[in-house]
């Protein structure tokens, strides 16, 4: 049975038995591209597809969708489809009290790695995957297989990580602070704060955004040089530890801003001073508010 | 803002605070002189008209006029003062709070439509006011008491959550005591010496019930209180075009260009703030 | 026809670059954008796919942050007075060229000017720049698979909104005046007359774009919601859009001294799709949800800008399809208008 098949037919037993009232997965929307999908009824579950351009984090919506009624009622369970990237977020999630583990349903399926350009390409079904190059943190990545399922589909293999020829993370720290600064301002000089990075972001569920324009009282509403990169920067240390390296920020950005460079390098500190990776195992909370003695691993 | 063709009008006049006292829990009544030009372009506005207000360092909100051209405020001569009842909610409100008599503020104005005063002659009129929803209802109020014989019987219907905040308590006794006219009052949550209705305006409008012959109806406060008193009143047999409303929204020019306070295609604030329910009835829904 | 050659091309702007600012398509990073260029090798002539640059020309009249008064704060007259204000209108001067605008983009620019000046008052700052604005528009060749710009009313060689128009030929640009401004940045130009007449760009089928009274009967169907699930509530498709024009105003401080307190009212793009967008002080939102706020944008373009202004808020430029992290396709909604 194909990934697409499975799928489809937890989908539907999930929502027959009334075990959830949605299962968040993907479908192949117009032009031939994956895009997320909310299916809400047995019916629905034809529409849910698996292939290499599934690149959306799934997870992000979760902490909106899982979050108590008016009145304080629970939301009811909800099924997601993710990948092992997607995966850690949600044990991210879990540490971090967005929800309960028994309100989501976890579909694992074990990945063979995203396309570069998935989501804005035409890949319409599993059996043609298309052509092209994996995205470079598919080829980085260590676990094919999700960390957390209720559902697993697939068969886990071992796909030792391919040794990328030049880290773009090794040329950066090369450079003297001077040079590393101008390099990123030219960068954030092109954001437009448009929010996509941080509205993408299976991390970013803040009711209230620090860097929200409308309403921090922090940074200005400007979409000025000064506010993107107090933005950039003060997002990518409210991921330190937390990010799980889905790569959603970066190719949500219209404007080829290199996110995942200050995402990793953060998240490369915390490796060697902590041996910590975010998400990789359920944990009882974030790391930075794990205050052990020796401050070693949580 | 005819008055104001050539320049820029983004660019406020500039009013000096001389009376700012308190009108009800967290509601202040704030007079504005206006110093140059600002007088001349305000010295016509009409009832149900808007301004922005800016307080310098916080930015600018838009404010129902709340008093009338010729109407001297308690205390204050000529009629030349602008005023405004201001709830302090966000932070141009809580800036405005913290000024005092002496102080400077912006003005930009007068904006947006009005109520149609003189297609009122006759009828016979009712006001529903909820909150500081009255704020922009009294200029109507006042218009039609300065000129009380031009029209038929006068209902005010005036609610609150809570009796410490009605607003312009100190002039209910003027009103009740013109002629041909009655106050109701009503809170949700009366507080031990209250003796006046208990309930929404609903149940208020309900036990009043005025006839739809040959009458208006002017009302603003809360969307959800709108809502509700708009579709009591079709109910009772008003028919869309006699009724009246003032709305609010977002918004950040006043002059049709910011885009925020758009009601289905119309722009609250240059095609309103005043509807009649036959313009913006099937698009109330999605004012709430 | 007339043709500018290669080397007269780059020679002519090269010239305008000299005296006055020059905006033209130019890659930074691998995105192609309008940026300020000191002379014709900076530009990006035939962009490849899409052939548009990301972001609109919309920003040469309507920047992301735009400066409207400085306010100053003097100190008070005499100790426990009030302090006086000082306010000084921040209006933009000066001329610009904008270079190798594609139709699209100009067409934007037709929805802007009537939003921003055809009621009265007209915005005095976008005013100011749009006349002192030249445009010069570069034909499209072809559609590119997300453009629809024939289907709203324009076409990848429509040269109706701009004062200039070129189209790519075998052997340099022609050229084709539009208005007497574009005729006259001609002078100075090395023209070279050519036989036959500018080469015509190539269609993609059009799409059914349903009438502005078709709308109002689907305000309520649950497709709105539907469709905004996924929706992730960023500002990117109004950031991108050369015809979305929303703003934001506020008081920032700025550095000052002797006692004087500055602040510059700037104002901001905003986006009707973010849900702080209609939330007022108290927190009351009357467009909460997704599904509201995407209704809203779309009924923006096709039915309440055509009610005010007589036409479409659209330009089909397909950025939207391009650029949304979650592939909400904007001909999507237009096909549930027309099919139900």
């Amino acid at each position: 049975m194909s990934h697409t098949a499975s799928i489809q037919a937890k989908a539907r037993e999930l929502l027959e038995t009334g075990a959830v009232a949605c299962v968040i997965g993907y479908e192949i929307g117009p032009r031939g591209r994956a895009r997320p999908v909310f299916v809400e009824s047995p019916e629905g579950a034809s529409r849910l597809v698996w292939n290499q351009a599934c690149t959306h984090n799934l997870a992000a919506y979760l902490p909106a969708r899982l979050r108590p009624g008016k009145k304080g009622e629970p939301a009811r369970p909800v099924g997601v489809v993710v990948k092992a990237c997607d995966s850690r977020a949600i044990n991210v999630l879990l540490a971090e009290n967005q929800f309960a583990r028994e309100q989501v349903h976890v579909i694992g399926v074990v990945c063979p790695g995203v396309l570069e350009g998935a989501g804005q390409r035409s890949i319409p079904d599993e059996a043609s995957p298309g052509e092209g190059p994996l995205q470079a943190r598919c080829l980085r990545c260590a676990e094919r297989t999700p960390v957390v399922s209720d559902t697993l589909i697939g068969e886990p293999f071992a796909a030792p990580p391919a040794t990328l020829e030049e880290d773009p993370l090794d040329r950066l720290s090369g450079l003297g602070a001077e040079e590393r600064l101008a390099y990123w301002l030219e960068q954030f000089d092109r954001c437009l704060r448009c929010y996509a990075c941080r509205q993408a972001c299976p991390m970013c569920n803040c009711p209230t955004c620090l860097f929200e324009r409308d309403d921090s009282t922090w940074l200005g509403m400007g979409i000025g040089l000064s506010e993107k990169r107090a933005f950039h920067l003060g997002r990518a240390y409210h991921l330190a530890g937390r990010c799980v390296g889905c790569n959603e920020c970066e190719r949500a950005c219209p404007m080829n801003i290199p996110i995942s460079h200050l995402n990793r390098m953060l998240a490369r500190e915390i490796e060697t001073a902590f041996g910590y990776r975010a998400g990789l195992a359920p944990v009882p909370g974030p790391l930075v508010t794990v205050l052990d003695r020796g401050e070693g691993r949580p | 803002m005819a008055e104001q063709a050539s320049s820029n009008p983004m660019l406020p006049f500039l009013g000096r605070l001389v009376e700012v006292r308190d009108l009800a829990a967290e509601i202040k009544l704030f007079g504005v002189e206006m110093q140059n030009g600002g007088s001349e372009a305000f010295a016509g506005h009409r009832p149900g008209q808007f301004a922005f207000v800016s307080v310098f360092g916080k930015g600018e909100a838009p404010f129902g006029i709340a008093s009338i051209p010729g109407r001297p405020s308690p205390g204050q001569e000529g009629g030349r003062v602008l005023e405004f009842a201001v709830n302090r909610l966000g932070s141009v409100t809580t800036g405005l709070h913290e000024l005092g008599a002496g102080d400077y503020v912006g003005v930009r104005g007068p904006m947006g439509n009005s109520f149609p005063m003189q297609d009122f002659v006759g009828k016979n009129l009712i006001v529903l006011g909820g909150g500081i929803g009255g704020a922009p209802l009294r200029p109507v109020i006042h218009s039609v008491l300065d000129r009380r014989a031009d029209y038929g019987h006068f209902s005010i219907l005036w609610a609150a959550r809570h009796p410490s905040l009605l607003v312009f308590t100190d002039e209910y006794d003027d009103w009740r005591s013109a002629p041909d006219t009655d106050l109701h009052l009503t809170v949700d949550e009366p507080d031990a010496t209250w003796d006046h209705n208990i309930g929404l305006i609903t149940n208020l409008l309900a036990r009043v019930a005025p006839s739809p012959e040959n009458a208006v109806t002017i009302t603003c406060g809360p969307p959800i209180m709108i809502y509700f008193v708009e579709k009591m009143l079709a109910e009772m047999g008003f028919a869309p075009e006699q009724c009246y409303v003032t709305l609010e929204a977002r918004m950040h020019c006043g002059i049709g260009k910011c885009g925020r306070c758009n009601l289905g295609g119309k722009l609250v604030c240059v095609d309103g703030p005043v509807f009649t329910m036959a313009e913006v009835g099937a698009l109330l829904e999605s004012y709430l | 026809m007339k043709v500018l050659t290669p080397s007269a091309l780059h020679a002519w702007l090269n010239a305008l670059a000299r005296d006055r600012l020059l905006i033209a398509p130019k890659e930074e990073a691998g995105v192609l954008l309008y940026r300020r260029v000191g002379n014709a090798d900076e530009i990006a002539f035939t962009g490849k796919d899409p052939q548009r640059p990301v972001t609109p020309i919309k920003q040469a009249f309507f920047p992301p942050t735009e400066r409207l008064l400085l306010i100053e704060r003097l100190p008070a007259d005499e100790p426990g007075g009030s302090r006086r204000i000082r306010l000084s209108e921040s209006l933009p001067e000066g001329e610009q060229i904008l270079f190798g605008v594609r139709p699209c983009d100009a067409r934007g620019v037709r929805v802007l000017d009537a939003a921003f000046l055809e009621k009265e008052p007209a915005d005095p700052y976008y005013q100011r720049r749009r006349q002192g604005s030249t445009l010069i528009g570069l034909a499209c060749p072809e559609m590119g698979p997300t453009c629809f710009c024939k289907s709203v009313g324009g076409g990848p060689d429509d040269a109706s909104d701009v004062d200039l128009m070129l189209f790519e030929t075998e052997n340099g640009f022609a050229v084709q005046p539009v208005t007497e401004k574009g005729r006259a940045l001609l002078d100075g130009a090395e023209l070279t007359e050519t036989e036959g007449e500018p080469p015509r760009s190539a269609l993609t089928d059009p799409i059914p774009v349903p009438d502005r009274l078709a709308w109002p009967p689907h305000f309520q169907d649950s497709f709105w919601e539907q469709m905004a699930e996924r929706c992730l509530s960023c500002r990117l498709c109004a950031y991108i859009c050369p015809t979305c024009r929303c703003f934001d105003v506020r008081d920032e401080a700025l550095p000052a001294e002797d006692g004087r307190e500055l602040y510059e009212r700037i104002r901001c793009w905003d986006s009707c799709a973010g849900e702080p967008y209609r939330r007022i002080a108290g927190g009351h939102n009357p467009r909460a949800g997704k599904g509201q706020r995407l209704r809203n944008r779309f009924f923006c373009k096709f039915h309440y800008f055509p009610e005010q202004y007589g036409h479409q808020a659209c330009t089909g430029c397909g950025r939207c399809i391009d650029l949304c992290p979650v592939n909400i396709d904007i001909t999507e909604v237009l096909s549930h208008l027309v099919v139900g």
